[in-house]
């Protein structure tokens, strides 16, 4: 821990386990610029922007079981961690989702495919909904996030399904059919998993904030 | 969903007319170039803007309608367009953030800034000295005319505005905010006076009443609300409707608000646009047509709403009963 009690980058480690002999640079480069690449090869870049709205609704209950028994639709199942641009995880972050259900209806009245998810000690956060549907004024399927820790700047994003049939099969050419998706990186990889007829669509999607 | 917005009757396109409600003035034709995506009638009512699908907004004499000027962004496409409240001036914004603003009638420009995203909200204070802009994502900006530059930042917990709009007396700049809040501020410095956190969902219109005491605020909660400007508190509620608050304008005489409403599901569905007297806080006229869908309009000072829709290839302007 720094003097402040705040957690050490793992640059500052690194600094530190050079000037206590430690760490050992064996490099005919500059022992600086060698500890400069190492901390840059950590760099994590920021989880691109998109949209919040129009249907934001704050306060969403702490369930990260948004869907109901019975509830028709493919399931899906979310997972991911939170990190800032240093690597570092942000187990103090909260995740606020959220969606339509499957036939492309978000429920203004009360929380439906809604919820604030704080993330655990490792930085990670999970939730169990379904595949969100398409809608007529939107092209793609979507989660919203919205992504707040303290000391870094507030993420607005979405998240897209690389099975969206938008794209066709083909998410790298196609994932500008969505005037909206600006960046192909929120398409995410879905992994399908059980049998036929229970079928769960699996995704991992970690984002990283920006510091202030 | 695309965030609703600046692009006010723009989103009208879809909402059906009620024919008994409604009476033609005026039409004019139109190529397919010139096709018109959104209008806005100046307050005194002497001239109509339109959006063109070719990038012009072109600006005619009203109810004459002889051709007076065409304008552009160059290099953007025309995400609004607004007056200011005397109509001696026209800003037209850019879906990259340019904002240009004209001088009427003579057609001189008078301003160009860029707010460096997406335009979803503007406003003009009325003395013309102070503009309000509300670039997507990104905190609102305070710009002063006279000196060319961003005096204040209108800071939101997350996201932009929606709405902006100032009180007219020129005192107040209210803000409806992504992140649910409505704020108040000094319109001359951007100081931060009132606000309120109560709202759950985002707001989309925001209108100062007539005599400056009230802000009318309405969104995806379905509810047209009355804020008391100095406090920022609700202090009443027009009936909740079933469909979402896109736009709301209140007429020259502070008796009636016109509020257009969209279909949460799709905008393409019907939605009505509804007249309120403010007095009895009831529907006073219903706007619904099958065929008629308005693309624009506003309140004459003689108390008169016009509205605009697009007929086959032609442009139509009715005047609402």
């Amino acid at each position: 821990m720094a003097p402040n009690g705040s957690p050490l980058s793992r640059r500052e480690v690194l600094e530190r386990c050079l000037a206590l002999g430690t760490l050992t640079i064996a490099s005919t480069a500059a022992p600086r610029l060698v500890l400069h690449a190492f901390a840059e090869s950590e760099y994590r870049k920021p989880t691109p922007r998109n949209e919040l709205g129009p249907f934001y609704k704050k306060k969403a209950p702490q369930n990260a079981m948004l869907r109901a028994p019975g509830d028709p639709g493919m399931p899906l199942s979310v997972s991911g961690r939170v990190f800032n641009t240093r690597a570092e995880t942000l187990s103090n972050a909260v995740i606020e989702v959220w969606q339509t259900d499957h036939l492309g209806h978000y429920d203004l009245d009360g929380y439906r495919y809604r919820a604030q998810l704080p993330a655990d000690s490792s930085a990670a956060y999970k939730f169990d909904s379904v595949l969100p549907g398409h809608y007529p004024d939107r092209v793609c399927q979507h989660v919203h996030y919205l992504v707040i820790a303290p000391g870094h700047k507030p993420l607005v994003t979405q998240l897209y399904f690389a099975t969206d049939p938008v794209f066709e099969g083909d998410p790298d050419r196609n994932f500008g059919r969505d005037p909206l998706i600006h960046s192909r990186e929120l398409v995410r990889p879905v992994l399908l998993k059980g049998d036929p007829q229970e079928m769960q669509a699996v995704v991992n999607f970690d984002v990283v904030l920006e510091m202030l | 969903m695309r965030r609703p917005g600046l692009t006010l009757w723009l989103l009208l396109f879809c909402f059906p007319l009620c024919a008994q409600n409604l009476k033609l003035e005026r039409s004019i034709p139109f190529s397919e170039a010139e096709a018109v995506r959104f209008t806005a009638i100046s307050p005194k009512g002497n001239f109509l803007a339109a959006a063109c699908k070719d990038a012009r907004v072109r600006l005619w004499s009203y109810p004459a309608l002889e051709l007076k000027a065409s304008f552009d962004l160059v290099d953007e496409r025309i995400a609004g367009l607004w007056f200011s409240r005397d109509g001696s001036l026209l800003a037209i914004a850019g879906n990259r953030g340019k904002v240009r603003i004209w001088t009427l009638p003579s057609g001189k420009m008078k301003v160009e800034l860029s707010a460096g995203a997406d335009i979803n909200a503007l406003a003009i204070s009325p003395d013309l000295n102070m503009l309000a802009v509300g670039p997507a994502e990104r905190p609102g900006q305070l710009w002063d005319l006279r000196l060319g530059k961003v005096v204040a930042s209108l800071p939101t917990n997350f996201s932009g505005s929606l709405a902006l709009d100032f009180s007219p007396d020129g005192k107040w700049l209210a803000s409806a905010d992504a992140d649910t809040g409505i704020r108040f501020y000094e319109a001359s410095t951007g100081a931060p006076r009132a606000s309120n956190n109560d709202f759950l969902l985002e707001p989309f219109a925001t209108a100062f009443s007539t005599d400056s005491k009230y802000l009318y605020v309405g969104g995806a909660d379905k509810t047209i609300s009355v804020l008391d400007v100095l406090s920022g508190r609700v202090v009443r509620t027009l009936p909740k409707q079933t469909f979402v608050v896109r736009i709301l304008q209140p007429s020259p005489d502070g008796m009636s608000l016109v509020a257009a409403y969209a279909d949460e599901h799709s905008f393409d569905n019907p939605a009505p646009v509804l007249v309120w007297d403010l007095a009895a806080q009831a529907v006073r006229t219903t706007v619904l047509q099958e065929g008629v869908q308005p693309n624009g309009g506003g309140f004459l000072p003689d108390g008169r709403l016009l509205l605009t829709s697009n007929g086959k290839g032609r442009t139509e302007v009715w005047s609402v009963k």
